[in-house]
Order: structure tokens, then C-alpha cells, then sequence
């Protein structure tokens, strides 16, 4: 795992990187196979170009900062992007990702999870499979629980090509009482219930590396 | 243990139950027997206290009122249920369940390597893979496979009065006797009483005594012991509840 402290560019070759970032604009060139971890890092802006052939997995975990972010992703060709973001927020804030396939046989997942404690959350993600390309995978799984707070989704899939297939997945809710009184019959308490389910959901899309930096087990 | 006087009961203002009595005493076995749909399951959710139940009456739990205390609350004095059909909780593991639950119950901290080393060795008397202990409850797991994994619950649990609803649906021969086995060890064990509600004698069997209750119309019918059960899994629902009607009729005149 290399940590790296990073200010407004970065070209990034293969292997698994901590960015520390000293700027809230980001522009990040992945060339290889490149896993970044992003944990608690207040930004702005992330633009990330990923070269042909090349794989990008991208986990990002926000604990209410609070902070509007947009982030561009461009793939071009044959190229893999694993988006996963998870984030609490207890104000409102913006999330927009677009997600540009500009050429073929590429494929991208975008994952996010999000508990609104407070403040109304939107959360817009944008693919667009651009015209005259072929064989591109897109999926968005989106999820999000009101817990005191709002959220609200907007999944957009944009295909200029036929040659695509594309899937979204969004849903928006409150915990669910089944399994609340599913934990609460095992003898654990209303509060320890609630928070192993939250706890749960936000890092349900996060590897190893984020849940043990950040409390998550 | 558990004394049930005068229940009555009902969800969404329709009427399950009316005039339920009952008493389970410690290190028994009770068989609920009944037609589908007759509310038997209702009758398990009523014990653990599941809040969409509207009961009358009272529940007496080791001389205690328990009749409006939290599904927490009966949780915690050693009441579980295992339901028909085990939900799946995505994001939580059972080791990370069970470890809370543990520790919350025994009011201090789980030591880690006795908590692995006991849930790897229920793990193998359940002839469940390992591998779930660190995977998300129920998850991914076939019906079998969660009926074992509830099983694994109580084991790590150790509740006192133990509920098993349809535990043996949709288990094979081979795990309905791993099953079986399991529940009798468990009995044996920590003296707990049991409540199977079962449409099967393949796991009633196993026991040796047992107490047998049927549902039928809104109200317990009967009671009996083991040749009760016998008796409904030989001439079924239908043909008992007619010779009831009969020998009532019989006894009017």
C-alpha cells in the first residue's frame, strides 16, 4: 500500500494507493491496474482519466464532511472502472459523477451508498456511452437511507449506441423493521441494532482496507 | 416456565386466537400441530413479542409478567425464535452479530479466541461451512444451510425457551436428522424447553416424550401426548376434527 500526498495532478501506474490530498481539485491519470483509496478527503473536484486497457478501483468513504463534490471519469477503450462511494452526511450535499465511455469494450459500476442524518442528500450520476461504440457494460447501484435526513437520486444512463448494455439499481428508504426485530430477537438492544445495520449498509460496498481504517469493524 | 392464560389474539383487527391456554414447564418439549394457515406461527410471534400482534391475556414467563415487555426485553430473559423462513441481513456478518449479542448478554466483552474456537466447533457439529461464521447473516445460504446457521445462533445464544418454527421444512433426510440430533443435544444440555411447531414426525421422533397441542378455529382443541400426534399424522386434520364434532354431538345428547 503506498500513501502518497498528492496536490492538483497525479499520473498513477499500477498497484494501490492512499492519496492524501492537499488540493480539492484532483486530476488523476490511471495507467495500469490501480486500486486509490480515498478516506475522508474533503474535495471539490476529481477528474480521472483511465488509458485504454487499464483498470481503475476506486473506494472513497466521507464521514459528514459535508462538502459538494463532482467527479468526471473518461474511459476510452477497454478499460474497467469500479467506482464504489460511501458517505454519511448530516448536512445537505450534492454528489454528481459523470461517467463518460467515450470508446469500446469498456466497463463501469458505479456503487454508492449514503445515510442522510440530516440535510437532503442528492446524488446524480451520469453514464454516457458515447456514439459509434460498441460491447460497453454500464451498472449504477444506488442506494440510500433516510435517517433522519433526505435522499434523493438521480441515475441517468445516456446510450447514443445500441451496442450497450446498461442496468441501474436505486433504492431509497428507511431501515427495515424485520431486520431490526430480527437483531433485537437475538438479544441485542434497539440502539446496537440500528447502528450494526447502518454500520452494515455504509460499508457494504467498501474492501477491507477502508472498514479497518475507519472503524468499520 | 411459560404459562399462557386466557391469550387472545389478533393483527390488523382480525381475530387469530381467542381464549389460549397453556403451560410449557421447565425441560419440556411442546408440539403445536394445526392445518395451514391456522395461525400457529402467530402464536410463536406472540411469544417473542413481535409488536404487529395485538394480544389479551397474559404471558408468564419464570413467574415474571411478560405480557408488555420488547421483543428485547424476552429476548434477554431467554426466549428465541427461529422463524420458517430466516431473513438475510446484508453488510452484517453472524460473528459480528453473535459477538454484540454475546456480550450484551453476559454485560462485558467477548474473548475472542474462546468466541471463534466454540462457534468453529458448533460450526462442525452442524456440518456447516466455517466460512459463514465471517459472512453476512443468511446471505447467499441455501434453506438448509440458514435453518444451520440459526441453529448456530442458539447454540452461541443459549436460550431457555426455544421456539422452532417448520424447522424442518425443506430439509432433506440427512439434514432434517442433523437437525433433530442437534435440538436434542441442545435440550439435553441446558435443560431448555422447547416448542416445535412441525407438519413432520421425522423430527418429533427424535424425542422420546413430548407434548402435542392442536390448533384448529381459533382455539387450542386439544392436547395430548405423543400418540396425539400419531393420531393427527395418521387420520389428519379433517377426519380428527369431524370425530371431535361427533363425540361432542355424542355427549350433548
Amino acid at each position: 500500500m503506498n500513501k502518497l500526498l498528492v496536490s492538483d495532478v497525479i499520473d498513477l501506474k499500477s498497484g494501490s494507493y492512499v492519496l492524501e490530498c492537499q488540493s480539492k481539485n484532483l486530476d488523476i491519470n490511471i495507467d495500469g491496474d490501480v486500486t486509490i483509496y480515498l478516506l475522508n478527503e474533503k474535495m471539490d473536484n476529481i477528474s480521472i482519466n483511465v488509458k485504454d486497457n487499464n483498470i481503475l478501483h476506486l473506494y472513497m468513504f466521507n464521514n459528514e464532511l459535508n462538502n459538494d463534490l463532482k467527479v468526471i471519469i473518461n474511459q476510452n477503450n477497454n478499460s474497467k472502472v469500479y467506482y464504489n462511494e460511501s458517505y454519511l452526511n448530516s448536512h445537505d450535499r450534492k454528489l454528481i459523477i459523470d461517467n463518460n465511455m467515450l470508446g469500446s469494450n469498456n466497463e463501469s459500476i458505479i456503487s454508492i451508498r449514503n445515510i442522510s442524518n440530516k440535510g437532503d442528500s442528492s446524488i446524480i450520476v451520469n453514464v454516457l456511452v458515447d456514439k459509434k461504440t460498441i460491447n460497453n457494460i454500464a451498472l449504477e447501484s444506488i442506494k440510500g437511507i433516510n435517517n433522519g435526513g433526505y435522499v434523493h437520486v438521480e441515475p441517468n444512463i445516456i446510450c447514443l449506441s445500441n451496442e450497450v448494455s446498461a442496468n441501474h439499481l436505486t433504492t431509497i428508504g428507511s431501515l427495515d423493521p424485520d431486520s431490526i426485530n430480527y437483531l433485537v430477537s437475538k438479544g441485542i438492544s434497539l440502539t446496537n441494532a440500528q447502528e450494526l445495520l447502518l454500520n452494515g449498509f455504509i460499508y457494504s460496498n467498501m474492501d477491507e482496507y477502508i472498514k479497518k481504517n475507519n472503524g468499520g469493524e | 416456565m411459560l404459562q399462557i392464560c386466557s391469550l387472545d389474539v389478533s393483527v390488523d383487527n382480525k381475530k387469530l386466537f381467542e381464549n389460549i391456554n397453556l403451560t410449557i414447564n421447565d425441560n419440556e418439549i411442546h408440539v403445536f400441530m394445526g392445518p395451514n394457515g391456522v395461525g400457529k406461527s402467530s402464536i410463536a410471534n406472540v411469544i417473542i413479542g413481535n409488536p404487529n400482534y395485538k394480544v389479551k391475556g397474559k404471558l408468564i414467563y419464570n413467574n415474571e409478567d411478560i405480557t408488555n415487555l420488547s421483543i428485547e426485553e424476552r429476548s434477554k430473559k431467554g426466549i428465541y425464535l427461529i422463524s420458517q423462513t430466516p431473513i438475510a441481513i446484508e453488510g452484517v456478518t453472524n460473528a459480528e452479530m453473535l459477538r454484540l449479542a454475546v456480550s450484551e448478554k453476559n454485560k462485558k466483552p467477548v474473548n475472542i479466541f474462546d468466541f471463534n474456537k466454540e462457534l468453529e466447533s458448533i460450526c462442525d457439529s452442524l456440518e456447516l461451512d466455517k466460512s459463514f461464521i465471517h459472512k453476512d447473516i443468511n446471505v447467499g445460504a441455501s434453506g438448509g444451510e440458514r435453518k444451520k446457521i440459526e441453529l448456530m445462533h442458539m447454540w452461541m445464544l443459549k436460550p431457555s425457551l426455544v421456539i422452532l418454527d417448520e424447522i424442518d421444512s425443506g430439509l432433506d433426510v440427512d439434514a432434517t436428522k442433523l437437525v433433530a440430533k442437534s435440538i436434542k443435544e441442545y435440550q439435553a444440555k441446558y435443560k431448555a424447553s422447547i416448542i416445535i411447531i412441525t407438519h413432520n414426525s421425522a423430527l418429533i421422533n427424535t424425542f422420546d416424550n413430548y407434548f402435542v397441542h392442536l390448533f384448529e378455529n381459533s382455539s387450542l382443541v386439544k392436547s395430548g401426548d405423543k400418540k396425539l400426534a400419531k393420531e393427527i399424522l395418521s387420520k389428519g386434520f379433517k377426519e380428527l376434527s369431524n370425530s371431535f364434532v361427533i363425540s361432542e354431538n355424542d355427549e350433548n345428547e
